[in-house]
């Protein structure tokens, strides 16, 4: 089993739903992003292309910052998830260092807040008590393993059931997330990838991404 | 805060900047200092210079300290020996602590046991053999990062190791003048070798680096030529190279060199040094997000 992703780009409209989704369900301090929507442009007027691009950790199946971790604190499951256990991080940044995706932040600022000055609002209130994210270790997206592992210990389907799915597959409003197994010849985001021709980024890299994109 | 500004994130080449912004300073200070720890101490060990081996120990120190202000959890760095099997900074801590237990060992029996002279001798070259791993293994973690073209190349190691042999050697030279050493004129022949062979590869690593990937092209082109010229003309080339080298050519011809001309090579020679290891780490960049087509 290796979870994985495909990302239609066609599809993607650039609401930036997904990177709520994720900061939502995660309880994500300011200034960290888990998934992140990049928009640009390529090409001179009057011929261009407007770009979106959605990216997160690529859950490599030969993760480099696995590797080069000094502590184990960074791991891959059985089912390929790259998570880091944040009582193990030192903070030596290396893994970041050598994630060729840029995939990783580090979060700093322990008291950071959404409302400088006010009151902490009820869902940071909330989400430090439920996910209480550890400052001055690195952090990343674990492709909602929490819900994979809930979701399968009930019998439901990541990828197909929403409640074992991950939140920024299920909130995209254009469907253009794919979420499955990998390792499953006829899964549905191994049947997408082989019809329309996904393709990892960067595989010169040979990390094995486990995060297709679809042109 | 600097915004990474999406688009310059997916069509253009990105500085790393874990490793050399904030605490990012202290990983490459403690990289400099390994690198000039292990290399005074081979000098000191070849020249039996006791003060050079308490010196490099010293030194070794600083780099933990340097290790510690890097890390934003210090009290958990013992779990930084778990991972030898992949990790380069899990056996760079290692080799630190190994190079350190071996250098006391052999200064204690040196100091206190001097007739004890086989002992001497197993710890002497077993603390050399980890002060050579603590003066390369900066260079093999930072070739190890393939995401970094620039970085990602063989000739590294060598560069580092050398950096700090010649900077460790230059330290030994300035304990020796202020001891009055007979032995300055062989230290000042290694010395040269030693500076002509750093300045060969410094040369061989930017020449190759313009072949290798456009990244590490683009890395060379800010290097000497970009943002990062002043660094690299100013502190590896002017006080690495050519300073020592000068100084090191006056020396040849003139016998009897002055203190000052010669303790003016080591304080270039250590300058250069630290440089070398900033602009290396600060050429890093990652290649962009999407294909350049």
């Amino acid at each position: 089993m290796r979870w994985g992703m495909a990302i239609e780009q066609k599809r993607c409209v650039g609401c930036y739903e997904c990177v709520l989704a994720c900061k939502a369900e995660h309880f994500l301090p300011p200034d960290i992003f888990w998934n992140r929507v990049l928009i640009g442009e390529s090409g001179k007027y009057p011929n261009v292309t407007k770009l979106i691009y959605n990216v997160r950790c690529n859950h490599c199946a030969d993760p480099a910052c696995v590797k080069v971790c000094p502590t184990g604190a960074t791991q891959q499951r059985e089912d390929g998830i790259v998570w880091v256990d944040e009582d193990k991080c030192v903070g030596c940044r290396y893994c970041m260092v050598a994630c060729p995706y840029q995939a990783r932040q580090m979060y700093e600022d322990g008291d950071a807040q959404y409302f400088p000055g006010q009151e902490l609002t009820e869902h940071e209130k909330i989400g430090k008590e439920l996910y209480p994210h550890k400052p001055g270790v690195v952090t990343k997206c674990v492709f909602c393993m929490e819900r994979i592992d809930a979701g399968l210990a009930a019998g439901l389907t990541p990828g197909v059931d929403r409640a074992a799915t991950p939140a920024c597959v299920i909130s995209c409003p254009t469907k253009a997330i794919h979420f499955g197994d990998l390792d499953e010849p006829n899964s549905d985001i191994n049947r997408v990838i082989k019809e329309k021709h996904g393709h990892p980024f960067h595989p010169e890299f040979d990390t094995k991404p486990s995060i297709y994109y679809i042109d | 805060m600097i915004q990474r500004k999406p688009y310059d994130f997916m069509v253009k080449y990105q500085q790393q900047k874990d490793w050399v912004d904030g605490r990012g300073n202290f990983i490459a200070f403690a990289f400099f200092l390994g690198g000039i720890a292990g290399g005074l101490f081979l000098a000191a060990a070849y020249f039996d210079n006791l003060l050079g081996m308490f010196i490099a120990f010293l030194l070794t120190g600083l780099m933990g300290a340097s290790y510690m202000l890097h890390l934003t959890h210090p009290m958990r760095f013992w779990r930084m020996v778990l991972k030898p099997g992949t990790s380069w900074i899990s056996r760079g801590f290692t080799f630190i602590m190994l190079f350190g237990f071996f250098t006391a060992i052999t200064m204690i029996l040196m100091q206190w046991a001097p007739d004890a002279t086989a002992a001497i001798t197993t710890f002497k070259v077993l603390a050399g053999i980890f002060a050579f791993a603590q003066s390369i293994y900066t260079g093999f973690a930072v070739s190890y990062v393939s995401a970094i073209k620039v970085w990602n190349s063989a000739i590294v190691p060598i560069l580092f190791v050398t950096c700090g042999l010649s900077g460790g050697l230059a330290i030994l030279l300035a304990i020796m003048v202020g001891q009055g050493s007979a032995q300055i004129a062989t230290l000042e022949n290694i010395i040269r070798v030693v500076l002509i062979a750093f300045a060969i590869i410094v040369a061989v690593y930017i020449w190759n680096a313009t072949y290798s990937s456009t990244a590490a092209r683009d890395a060379v082109v800010r290097l000497i030529g970009g943002v990062l010229a002043p660094l690299f003309w100013i502190g590896v080339f002017l006080f690495g190279i050519a300073i020592p080298v000068v100084i090191s050519v006056i020396t040849y011809w003139v016998h009897d060199a002055s203190s000052a001309l010669l303790i003016t090579a080591v304080v270039s020679e250590i300058i250069g040094g630290l440089a070398l290891r900033f602009a290396v780490l600060k050429a890093g960049v990652y290649e962009p997000l999407l294909p350049s087509d």
